[in-house]
This record gives C-alpha cells, structure tokens and sequence, in this order.
C-alpha cells in the first residue's frame, strides 16, 4: 500500500486485529507511518464468506473515509525514525547487589524492547572494542541493509549484538558471515522476517572455523548445555541483530502466528570427521578446507526415527514418507521460480526455493554409504520419490500460460495435467534435499521444512 | 555500580513517504482491488467492492493479485507491488483497496 500512496493513489489496506502492531511496524519501515489500515477481528482464512463479509461490512466507512480524508493519521508523512535510538548512544546503568540491581541492564533494555527476554552480557564500550578485535572488518563498514526496519547492520552494532549474546571474539566471523548471507537477494530476508508462517534462520558451518570458534558438531550440538555455548550464541546473536538491527520485534515486525522455539538460536557444525560423504559446503563452491556458513530459511524439525529401518532403502523411505504432506507447497516449482523482493523499491530476484535440510546423524549417513549411495545418488533418490500428486500441486488456482494457452512453465507436463494419478517430484532439483551430517552418531535424522532462501557465503580467515 | 553500555538498536535508512492525495468522492471512480492470494482476501475485497457499489454511482473496479494480468508480474503474498508495477497501476485507478487474510 505505501508503493501505492508512492504513486501517488491513496490506499487503504484491511488486515486481521492482530497484525496490526506488524502492520504498523512495516508502513513505518517504508517511511509511512500513516499509511491508512482498518482491522478485522479475525484472519480470513479458511472462513466462511457470510461471516468475511460481516467482518468487512463494519469497516466499509472506515475504507471510504481513509480514501476521501487525510486524517491526523494519514497525514504523518514522517520519515521511518531515522536515528530513533539508533545511533551509537551509550547510557548509564546502575547495578548493585541487590536482585533488581543485578538485573538493572536486562530492565533497561526490555524497556526499550531492545532484547530476545532472556537476560544479555552488558555491551560496554570495552567488550564491544574486544569484539571487534576477531574480525578485519572496519567498525563502521555496513554488512547489509536489515529489513523490515531498513537498519543499517555496522560491523560495529553487530558486535555489540554478538556481546549481548554471550559470543566470543572468534565466534563473531560466523556471526558475520551469517548476515552476509542474509544480506544476499535470494535469501528473501525481507519474507522471512515479516511473514506470518513460522521460520527460522538455521546456520550450518562447515571447515575450520568450527573447531576455532568452538562449535559443537556432536552429541546434542543443538540442545542447551556449557558444550554447546558457542552455538547457543551465535545464533543468538543473529535473532538479537533481527530484531535490534532489523526491527523484527516480536508482534510488530515478526508478526509469526504463534513463534517458534527455534527462533532463539540455531547454529551447528557439520560433523565432517564422520561424515563418508564431502562436506556440505564443497557442494557450494567451497573447497573442504575452507571455512563457510550456509543460512537456509527453515520451520521445523521435525524428529525422524529410523531405529526400524533394516537397510539403506528402509532408511531413505523413513525419511522420505516424513517430508510431504497435502497442501504443503510440494511441487510449487511447476509455478516458475518464486521472486524476493529487496529494498525499498521491492526490486524482485528470481530464486530457487525452498531448501529442506536434513540433518543425519553419522550413523544413517555411513549406513547409506555402506551401502554404497554417494550423496549425489541419495538425493537424486528423495527427489525420485518425494512425490505429490499433480492436480495438487496446482491446485484451485491455474497456472500461468502464454497466449495460446501454454503453460509458462513446464508446458511438458500439461498433458497430464487431467490425470488424477500423475504425480511430479515435489521439489524441482535433487540438490533442494540439503543433506548435512551432524549430530552424535545414533538412529535418527531431523528434518527441517524449507521455505525461503539460502545462501552460503565465506568465513574470513583472521 | 555505574556501567557504560552501547546501544545495540541500529540508524535506520531515512525513507520519506507522503501521503497521496485523498479522492473528494468515490463516484465515478476507478477503484483497484488488491488481494495477496492469502486465504479469503479475494471474499474480502469482492465484498468491499459490492458494498461500494451499492453507494456510489458509476464506481468501477479493477482487480489485482495472482496470475489476473497477463505480461504482468504475479503479485501474491511472496511477491508484493513494486514500485514499477505501481506506477503501472497508479494509471488504471484513482485508489487501491488491499487485503490480507492476516
């Protein structure tokens, strides 16, 4: 709607009551804080249109007026707060031994809604500089542009994010290679910030880099516990730079239905010292001895127990009967590639989507080697038989066609498009089943649910 | 004890946007309507559409969201108006209605 009142029409938009505060939150990040929104009780979807239409009836005049009067409301032009606390501002606290005066830095920042809840290391000038000192970076270099909130990620306002979080000083490369994948077009950061689906950015390390900054690869690796700190913090540290640098504050900008636990934090290391397979980034343009971070949008996981399974075809069928179910977007690619939008022209970027991570444990990946699938030929085999129907994949909504009534995309399979048994892969490419060895060596496999973006970007070498 | 700490919210990129001009009155004209593809938007901006028919003379309307315009961009809840696309649409409407089943 503000691209609207942009062109210069004006524009009212009718959202449910509870995205109201992520409304808000987004015509303030486009710089129109104003823009004109009436509110329905609840979503629509999957309501009846009797009761859509009685929801809708109570704000026709509200939908009129904003189209015909510029309101107090409407009329803030304002700009997005540019600096509203924003700058590199130092306070004062005042601690003391007392419980509230243990707890006076975590007051202060919940009050400025500047936290993920949980209590944070105090960013002081002096933990920030030693921050600092683990990457090459200049302080003030710009990492990306954060949306919603278009916050300007300095390496410096990542590092006091990454203090906050508990990282340490060789933790924070990870932290930044991180957001260097967020910041790149596919990853459709924009989407998996403000959408209400639940996803979570998951951090997938691979090289050296795991051992230096002591990112737990085995048993439990994404679970709590002091083992685990470094991956605790660093995908802490990401969630925390979200939602200080990118405005993705829980309700306004993050607007997810009911949250996941998973947005805390996820970050892990493969497990490349038992894996039979290459690491996952060699799959990337990597070699093995570099050090990289993959970020890849996830909902999720989902738990798959394989203690049944007696051979590698038991396992993969185990695997693969978890991964679909009707409905969930399998088989999208028929549509063409999805389109990101970044920035604030909403400049649109084809991109390859989703990535489903499974993550193996040693044990399944040995037994599929041992068997003598390569990891090329394990995914080629889910992307043969991850399957949904076809009249499912398109669904109640026609596909795009050319004049003559082609499809845009894969006109090859509209012959089948009336065979009620046609069935096409759900996923486009094999290399969409992100395969990822991690975890202690046991008979299980997680699996997360791609949905946005993914991208994988270089460690720098300190 | 007094501690120094730094403020880990972030400058924000200054956009300034105002406000498009409001319409005198809505008879007579061009109203688009705006669905993202979410479940019972389109109910919802059909609804509008009927109710403002009822009063106000000669209003017409023109629909947006999905596959609806050929040689146009898809436009659904991944996919938003863009800043070309709008002043595409800012030619064929006098105002724009949007709805979310959020």
């Amino acid at each position: 709607m503000v691209a609207m009142e942009k062109a210069g029409v004006p524009a009212v938009g009718i959202a449910a009551r509870s995205f109201a505060r992520a409304w808000q939150s987004c015509v303030d990040g486009w710089g129109q804080p104003g823009t004109a929104f009436v509110t329905i009780p609840h979503a629509t979807t999957g309501q009846q249109p009797d009761y859509i239409h009685r929801m809708v009836d109570e704000q026709i005049d509200g939908i009129i007026a904003a189209l015909t009067t510029l309101t107090a409301q409407t009329a803030v032009s304002g700009s997005n707060g540019s600096g509203g606390g924003g700058s590199m501002e130092t306070f004062t606290v005042t601690l003391d031994d007392s419980p509230a005066g243990l707890d006076a830095v975590n007051r202060f920042f919940e009050e400025r809604d500047w936290s993920d809840g949980m209590p944070v290391i105090p960013p002081t000038p002096a933990a920030v500089a030693a921050m600092l000192q683990g990457t090459r970076r200049a302080p003030q270099d710009v990492v990306m542009v954060m949306e919603p909130g278009f916050g300007l990620a300095t390496v410096e306002k990542v590092a006091v994010n990454a203090v906050m979080a508990g990282c340490a000083p060789e933790q924070f490369p990870v932290l930044l290679a991180a957001l260097d994948c967020i910041a790149q077009p596919e990853m459709n950061h924009r989407d998996m910030q403000v959408s209400g689906h639940t996803e979570a950015p998951l951090l997938l390390v691979n090289g050296p880099i795991a051992e230096r900054a002591s990112i737990n690869y085995g048993t439990s690796a994404m679970g709590p516990g002091v083992v685990n700190k470094a991956n605790t913090a660093i995908g802490r540290a990401l969630r925390l730079c979200l939602i200080n640098i990118g405005y993705c504050k829980a309700g306004a900008g993050d607007p997810n239905f009911i949250g996941l636990p998973t947005k805390f934090g996820m970050c892990i290391a493969e497990n490349e010292e038992l894996s039979p397979w290459p690491p996952y980034h060699t799959e990337r343009g990597f070699r093995r001895e570099d050090s990289a971070v993959t970020v890849v949008t996830v909902t999720g996981p989902t738990d798959i127990l394989d203690s049944g399974s007696r051979t590698y075809r038991d396992t993969l069928e185990n695997i693969a009967s978890m991964m679909f179910y009707r409905h969930s977007g399998g088989g999208g690619w028929l549509r063409g590639w999805q389109s990101a939008q970044v920035g604030h022209t909403s400049k649109r970027v084809p991109y390859q989507g989703p990535y489903h991570p499974i993550m193996l444990s040693p044990s399944r990946a040995v037994l599929l080697s041992n068997a003598g699938m390569s990891k090329r030929a394990t995914q080629e085999w889910l992307h043969q038989h991850c399957r949904v129907p076809l009249q499912d994949a398109i669904g109640g909504r026609p596909l795009p066609t050319d004049e003559a009534g082609r499809w845009q995309h894969h006109p090859e399979l509209q012959g089948l498009a009336e065979d009620p048994d046609a069935t096409i892969p759900a996923l486009e490419t094999p290399e969409q089943y992100l395969l990822f060895v991690t975890g202690g060596s046991t008979h299980y496999a997680n699996f997360f649910y791609g949905t946005y973006g993914i991208a994988t970007m270089p460690v720098e070498a300190v | 004890m007094q501690l120094q700490i730094l403020s880990p919210a972030a400058a924000r990129v200054d956009f300034k946007v105002p406000p498009a001009r409001r319409l005198d009155t809505l008879a007579g004209k061009t109203i688009g309507l705006y669905q993202n593809m979410t479940g019972g938007a389109d109910v919802a901006v059909d609804r509008v559409a009927e109710r403002l028919a009822a009063r106000f003379d000669g209003v017409r309307f023109e629909r947006y969201g999905g596959d609806r315009r050929p040689d146009r961009p898809t436009l659904s809840r991944g996919v938003h108006i863009d800043e070309a696309e709008a002043a595409v649409i800012a030619t064929e409407v006098d105002a724009m209605i949007g709805a979310t089943a959020h």
